[in-house]
């Protein structure tokens, strides 16, 4: 009814024949529908604010030829408004508008400004983590929990900074002393790296059908904890995994942390024959990129305008031409001369043993020539009649189906041995042997790193899983013409399609270089720009998106609590306030991350008893998202099991190298297929941390699994937690669990025969302190009949010694 | 068989200072598996997927193509490039198997399914799925998850999800694979993907403990994990008294309570000995070739009589991909004999005992691969992957039997008529359980994640 008015009204006015008046007509559909995401935010870069800005959409005169009216009018698309369309009358008042040469006038209304994720925090000089806390607990009038007691305290930095529980002689010391020793401890890299390995989606093995296994991957799950403990500056820590290949210098070091983008999983098999999948592994960078390191979904946006934030289609395909040349390379770890050698020593090799492959396949063809007809008897008349037929009379059946034997059929060297005279079958091992001979004088593999660069992947191997050899990958002669950058020869992007690189332009404040390309002029130097962009501080959410992750680490749950979407799907910041002063101390202090966790561990609210309850508080922030006491935390998969083996005193405590095989059931290999699961006896050589357990894509591990490991194929940035009674069943009976009671249990049979100290050091052990009177006297009474493994056992199942607190 | 220890009796009897009751309310917010309305009222309680691992070819079972016999020895023309998965492609080449026409519909199956065939007039034949990978492992995700990707949460956990279960004693999503390995791509085909790792589907291995880890080791006596756990009970209580308004803490109490319980209950569900000669002859435990998927059969119904919500069989294990799978690469007719032979009577036993217990009517029934084969040769005997169209049928559920849906090609090439995606089965699969596809939402990076993504349209003959 009213869009029939309208249209009335329109036709009405088109009679009247008055000239579109900018204020009465065409300013307030700006104003109400196009300047809310073509204002402030200039999504896809236009901002409608001014008149000169808008001519980029807008051919004054020639509204059919203006990209404005055609959108509006749904001649083109994606049609606009997002989500809705003008009325008729409004549309034609803009085709006339534009006609009549597109007259300006003031914009007056007030523009909203952008929205918080996409302005640079800031922050005032001085406060302190506690004045916010407080501000926000004060004015909800929330009662606040006391300072939990120095033995759960120490236990609780002891976990939450290195994953183990602490040493005895640990509570002595004073919090403080306690926070700089384990801040020191390698302990801190191996429990940190792991929470950015989640990022990464760090596995050992690639995925999908064959799932190979990916020898060299560890080395950079090494580079990660190495980073944290060295407290690598995190803007520095981006850099290198970005363009580790691109920094002058690249070192070894930061060619391996190239591995960051690699990590994705993969196909591995007939990558050629299926040139689609380089798509979604560079989708899948873009996601780990975006919800990793921005706190932004823009992989939604890869087939249409993020529904919800200011990211357009084409900022994806920005950032996804910046990450289009990269090719997949095994770097050399040795110096380039030593790398050179090897290649060198390597290809001769491979001459010298085609040479006489070609002789010892001379010398077979007559014998595998008289082998062929037996071979192909064992297929059918029809087949057998087609290859008979010689191929120029073959029926186009025919010639498809001799095609397809002839060329799948083959006899085999061996075969062909069985049927060669004595002479020849000398002269054959004489040959087998001068291969043997040259095979040794392969020189040994030197260790190279599984990172990426920029290359044309057309000549990237395609051997068995298409895994490159050290070095190979990158097709030097070919790389001018296939970086997409390089003018002409941009290949396998259709004309009109070369989309240059950029960033989002939400993101965007101040101009920054797209390209910074290194002197040695291997690569394009984008993603080395990508880096710089990303860690500038006009980049507002890199470091919010770090605080805000390290902040989740330790509290359970982030300031905002989706870590990997600041958007406007996701949660609101509970502190905002606090999320741009921890952002901006951050940076001021060079990015440095132990600093941070200092400033927050030594903050009350971090030192909050998790024990606190108050009916009140219960009523208005039941979830404790104001922090009134410490929240108490389940231990991820990979602690309960270092826990357990370091209170048994099993744990091995040897740092980094390639990953170990814990045995697994037969139930659970008997499930997969394809790629490796060493046999490894369950002993000192597997009792390593979980950071070191192999991560296999395809079968993850079972005590990790079923406490909520995440799926390893995708980014993760929070787990989940659950409380299932598959987690019960795993603690009570599995092998490896009951193995450890016992070796806990023998430990302390022998420092004391007394019951009651052996529940003394039977809690130390597993939660950390002494028993109270009635668990004391309740473990005696199990004691009475039951043995002391058994009580080990029943401790590593209760609720304390699987949660934080 | 052990005593058992109904919930309220354990609740109270260990003690402590927390009542039953108020343990048991604080229990229901953090119990991933606690029953939840459908959207609308389903047709089906449960659902069996019959998973046939390796590709079933649609022209030798339900899509007869005369055209193939006319066209025999002849280069399939007229269809674009043709993609095959090994080798070169070959001529059109006729089904090796003789065809019937069965029941009061007069459904066309051939001989490979004797015994289902008896049951035509209950099978809704589906002629027209296609999907978008020609490799097994992503055809096997894109079946289970509706994405070829790794890391998707997949359907089994969608429904548990939505529905979550009325037994608590048994996991709600349930997998059996074949004795001879798992099915191409092993777990990855059971993740909850960005779900809680509750979602995912549990392996119930069809002989010894069908849980991993479900009873203590040998050398543990039941007495002694007993005290164990009443000890464990009580400190954890002590704990709960201490830590007040934990509402994780009473559930991990009750964790434990459970699997107290699914260590009788496990074992009972699937123990397919508690069944009369008669029954297991019906699934064929009498033939060595039919007894081991006669087997995940019927242990598939006592499953589902239970209250399990979706229980996935493989058919076709990763020993030995061209004999111990459907892969007929090498030879369709030797292979589809075997394989054939080895669930036909299963399955047709399943729909008979389904029925006789009075679950067909609430028990959707799905028999698929994970895409059909290529109507032309592959060294004469053989047929490659295709995608472009498979026949699957669905039964039970008061799906209407008898009727074909969708239609391929004249070769059986690739869906013609109706093709319908894996996304429209899935949304299908999910209104008969009473959910609706669009609402059947989870939040993950920020946006509302679907099984069906943005597509997905109910199959109108199946939901009629």
């Amino acid at each position: 009814m009213t869009r029939c008015i309208a249209l009335l009204l329109a036709l009405a006015l088109r009679v009247g024949a008055q000239p579109v008046s900018f204020d009465s007509a065409i300013k307030p559909v700006l104003e109400t529908t196009c300047l809310k995401c073509h204002g402030a935010q200039a999504m896809a870069g236009l901002d409608l604010r001014s008149r000169e800005a808008a001519l980029k959409v807008i051919t004054p005169g020639q509204a059919e030829s203006s990209r404005l009216y055609k959108v509006v009018a749904g001649i083109e698309k994606p049609a606009m408004p997002m989500g809705g369309t003008l009325t008729a009358a409004e549309i034609d008042s803009i085709r006339r508008w534009i006609n009549e040469g597109a007259a300006w006038g003031a914009i007056t209304a007030p523009v909203a400004e952008k929205p918080w994720t996409y302005r640079r925090p800031v922050a005032k000089p001085g406060g302190s983590i506690d004045e916010f806390i407080d501000a926000q607990l004060t004015q909800k009038g929330l009662k606040v929990a006391p300072k939990a007691d120095h033995q759960t305290l120490i236990r609780r930095i002891a976990l939450d900074l290195t994953g183990l529980p602490p040493e005895a002689s640990d509570f002595a010391l004073t919090y403080e002393q306690a926070v700089r020793k384990y801040l020191a401890s390698p302990h801190y890299g191996e429990r940190w790296g792991r929470h950015w390995l989640d990022v990464a989606r760090y596995a050992d093995s690639n995925g999908y059908e064959h799932d190979f296994n990916r020898p060299n991957a560890w080395r950079y799950r090494d580079y990660v904890i190495q980073a944290f403990n060295s407290n690598k500056p995190f803007d520095r820590f981006l850099h290198e995994q970005i363009a580790g290949d691109e920094l002058e210098p690249a070192t070894p070091e930061t060619l391996i942390a190239t591995g960051f983008l690699r990590s994705y999983a993969k196909v591995g098999f007939r990558e050629k024959d299926n040139p689609e999948f380089r798509g979604e592994y560079i989708d899948d960078m873009i996601a780990t990129l975006g919800r990793g390191v921005m706190g932004l979904t823009i992989q939604c946006a890869r087939c249409h305008n993020h529904k919800f934030d200011p990211i357009a289609k084409a900022d994806y395909e920005r950032i996804k031409s910046i990450l289009w040349g990269y090719v997949e390379v095994d770097h050399p770890l040795v110096p380039a001369e030593q790398a050179e050698r090897w290649r060198a020593a390597n290809d001769q090799v491979d001459q010298q043993l085609k040479a006489v492959r070609f002789e010892l396949a001379t010398l077979e063809k007559p014998y595998k020539d008289q082998l062929m007809p037996a071979k192909l008897a064992k297929f059918p008349k029809h087949i057998l009649d087609a290859v008979a037929v010689p191929e120029e009379k073959r029926t186009p059946g025919q010639v498809l189906l001799a095609n397809q034997v002839l060329r799948t059929t083959n006899v085999s060297s061996a075969e062909a041995a069985k049927i060669m005279p004595a002479a020849q079958l000398a002269a054959r091992q004489q040959l087998l042997d001068r291969i043997a001979k040259i095979e040794a004088q392969r020189p040994a593999p030197i260790p190279v790193a599984m990172g990426i660069t920029d290359g044309d992947f057309r000549f990237t191997p395609d051997g068995p899983g298409d895994e490159p050899a050290p070095g190979k990958g990158i097709q030097r002669a070919a790389m001018e013409g296939s970086f997409l950058h390089r003018g002409a020869g941009r290949y396998l992007v259709p004309p009109g399609e070369d989309v240059p690189p950029g960033f989002p332009l939400a993101l965007v404040s101040k101009q920054a270089p797209f390209e910074l390309p290194p002197s040695h002029g291997h690569t394009s130097g984008r993603r080395r720009a990508l880096a710089e962009w990303l860690t500038s501080p006009e980049h507002p959410l890199t470091a919010r998106v770090f605080v805000n992750r390290i902040w989740h680490h330790h509290f359970g749950r982030g300031i905002v609590a989706s870590l990997d979407n600041f958007g406007k799907m996701g949660e609101a910041p509970t502190h905002p306030e606090l999320l741009d002063w921890l952002a901006v101390r951050f940076v001021e202090s060079g990015w440095d991350v132990k600093k941070l966790h200092r400033m927050i561990l030594l903050s009350d609210a971090y030192q909050r008893s998790s024990g606190f309850d108050d009916a009140g508080n219960q009523m208005k922030d039941a979830a404790n998202d104001y922090l009134w006491r410490f929240r108490a935390q389940r231990l991820e998969a990979e602690v309960v099991r270092d826990q357990i083996l370091a209170a048994a005193g099993s744990l091995s405590r040897a740092l980094g190298g390639p990953a170990v095989f814990p045995p697994l059931p037969p139930e659970s290999l008997a499930q997969m297929k394809n790629g490796i699961w060493e046999k490894q006896e369950d002993g000192p050589a597997t009792w390593r941390r979980s950071v070191y357990v192999y991560r296999k894509r395809g079968l993850p591990f079972p005590l990790f699994e079923v406490f909520d490991l995440p799926d390893q194929n995708i980014t993760c940035n929070r787990r989940n937690t659950t409380t299932v009674p598959t987690q019960a069943l795993t603690l009570l009976n599995n092998d490896f669990v009951l193995k450890q009671a016992s070796r806990l249990a023998a430990r302390i049979s022998e420092q004391t025969m007394d019951p009651a100290r052996r529940v003394e050091l039977v809690y130390q052990a597993t939660v950390a302190r002494a028993p109270r009177p009635t668990e004391r006297e309740l473990a005696l009474k199990y004691l009475a009949t039951g043995e002391l493994a058994g009580l080990a056992h029943v401790l590593f199942n209760t609720s304390e010694f699987l949660y934080l607190r | 068989m052990p005593s058992f220890i109904n919930r309220r009796e354990f609740l109270y009897r260990t003690g402590g200072g927390l009542s039953g009751v108020a343990l048991s309310s604080l229990l229901q917010a953090e119990n991933p598996y606690a029953a939840k309305a459908p959207h609308f009222a389903p047709r089906a309680k449960a659902v069996i997927s019959l998973f046939m691992s390796g590709g079933v070819s649609q022209v030798d079972t339900f899509d007869r193509k005369p055209m193939l016999d006319k066209y025999a020895g002849q280069p399939m023309t007229g269809k674009g490039d043709i993609v095959v998965r090994q080798g070169h492609p070959g001529p059109l080449m006729p089904s090796p198997f003789t065809w019937k026409r069965h029941g009061q519909s007069g459904l066309e199956i051939s001989e490979l399914f004797p015994q289902v065939a008896t049951h035509a007039d209950q099978l809704a034949v589906i002629r027209s799925v296609w999907g978008k990978s020609n490799d097994h492992v992503q055809a096997h995700y894109e079946l289970a998850s509706g994405v070829i990707r790794m890391g998707y949460p997949s359907m089994g956990s969608w429904l548990t999800y939505g529905l979550g279960t009325e037994n608590q004693s048994l996991p709600a999503f349930v997998v059996i694979y074949d004795a001879r390995g798992g099915p191409f791509g092993g777990p990855a085909n059971w993740t909850a993907g960005y779900m809680p790792a509750a979602y995912q589907g549990t392996v119930l291995r069809s002989a010894g403990d069908p849980i991993v880890d479900l009873h203590p080791p040998a050398g543990m006596s039941r007495e002694e994990q007993k005290s164990r756990l009443a000890l464990l009970d009580q400190l954890n209580r002590l704990d709960l008294e201490r830590n007040p308004g934990n509402s994780e803490l009473a559930a991990r109490i009750s964790a434990y309570e459970l699997a107290y319980r699914m260590q009788g209950a496990a074992p009972e569900a699937v123990d397919v000995n508690r069944e009369s000669e008669a029954t297991k002859k019906v699934y064929g435990f009498d033939d060595p070739v039919t007894e081991p998927f006669g087997r995940q059969c019927l242990m598939a119904r006592r499953l589902v009589e239970r209250g399990v919500r979706f229980v996935q069989l493989y058919h076709g294990g990763l020993g030995n991909q061209n004999t111990d799978t459907w892969d007929a690469h090498e030879d369709v007719r030797s292979n589809h004999f075997k394989h054939a032979a080895e669930v036909d009577r299963p399955i047709a036993g399943l729909l008979k005992d389904l029925e006789s217990h009075g679950l067909l009517d609430s028990t959707l029934v799905v028999w698929h691969g994970e895409f059909g084969r290529m109507p032309i040769s592959q060294r004469g005997l053989g047929r490659d992957h295709n995608p472009g169209t498979m026949s699957m049928w669905m039964a039970g559920a008061k799906v209407k039997g008898g009727q074909t849906i969708g239609e391929s090609d004249e070769f059986g090439y690739k869906a013609a008529v109706q093709p319908i995606s894996v996304n429209d089965l899935h949304a299908t699969i999910l209104h008969l359980t009473g959910l609706d596809h669009k609402r059947l939402t989870y939040r993950f990076q920020g946006r509302d994640m679907r099984l069906t993504d943005v597509a997905g349209e109910l199959i109108p003959q199946i939901v009629a």
